[in-house]
């Protein structure tokens, strides 16, 4: 995976950005939602929607710095607004407008509300780390800094680590949770 | 690294598809010898699935720190009076 991330490596460096993206950017989008009729919780929802999507197109870097963020966002949460108008169930919006990615699919049926909660209190160091490599995409040297590793290597053992760790309880919960995984 | 962790590596690389060519006959190799990699590599999935919708509900949960920040604290008033006009009844 390319290495790449714009927003910062830490909650308070991504709090700067979304607080400034939130100036620049939502007003057009609520003025944009409220003319087509929509509430300002419906504006909120979609804009954070649109947040949530910029944040993964620019980790993974599908998105050049160049782009205009204000007319992005606006352009995603236009087309948020138009299928939530159209299907009128805001909740599905933001999975089906990344269905595209390929770990969407569904291939084992584990109980995935469940499992979270789980592995949010039994696994919580392990998730940090595996969050920071693979869904917050930072280079291995800043996450060795943050969690207090001595270098690239054992940053990068720890993440193979937790991955097995984490595969062995998700398999283990998924089975006790339902009688039959393929 | 031991054999196992050597192994959820080149999932990884199988799954994102970043390893050498010769990194991916090795793994298809490695397939035909161990036939449970394929559990693996459904299991590594879905954690991949679950790491995902765990780094969303922490991003959203600090989106909506920033949301609640906007529209709370008094040295946003003008911005947040901007955003509540698009919405009120008269404007």
């Amino acid at each position: 995976m390319e290495q790449h991330n714009d927003f910062g490596s830490t909650s308070a460096e991504r709090e700067q950005l979304f607080i400034a993206l939130y100036k620049k950017a939502f007003p057009a989008v609520a003025r944009h939602v409220s003319k087509m009729g929509g509430s300002f919780d419906e504006a909120k929802d979609v804009f954070q929607d649109a947040l949530v999507i910029y944040y993964e197109k620019m980790v993974n870097n599908s998105v050049t710095l160049n782009t205009n963020e204000q007319a992005y966002l606006l352009g995603i949460s236009k087309n948020l607004w138009a299928k939530k108008f159209r299907e009128d169930s805001h909740y599905t919006a933001l999975d089906a407008l990344t269905g595209d990615c390929s770990f969407v699919e569904d291939d084992a049926r584990p109980s995935p509300a469940k499992i979270l909660n789980y592995l949010e209190t039994a696994g919580q160091k392990c998730m940090e780390i595996l969050k920071a490599f693979y869904y917050d995409n930072l280079p291995v040297n800043v996450i060795a800094g943050l969690f207090g590793y001595s270098g690239i290597r054992s940053a990068t053992v720890q993440k193979y680590k937790c991955m097995e760790k984490v595969r062995e309880t998700i398999k283990e919960k998924s089975l006790a949770y339902e009688d039959f995984v393929e | 690294m031991r054999t196992s962790l050597n192994e959820i590596k080149l999932i990884d690389e199988h799954l994102f598809k970043s390893g050498s060519p010769e990194d991916g006959l090795l793994f298809d190799a490695l397939l035909i010898l161990n036939p449970m990699l394929k559990n693996d590599i459904v299991w590594q999935k879905k954690t991949h699935q679950v790491v995902r919708q765990y780094g969303r509900k922490k991003l959203k949960s600090e989106i909506e720190a920033v949301h609640q920040q906007l529209f709370h604290e008094p040295k946003h008033r003008s911005f947040r009076q901007r955003i509540l006009s698009f919405f009120s009844k008269s404007g």
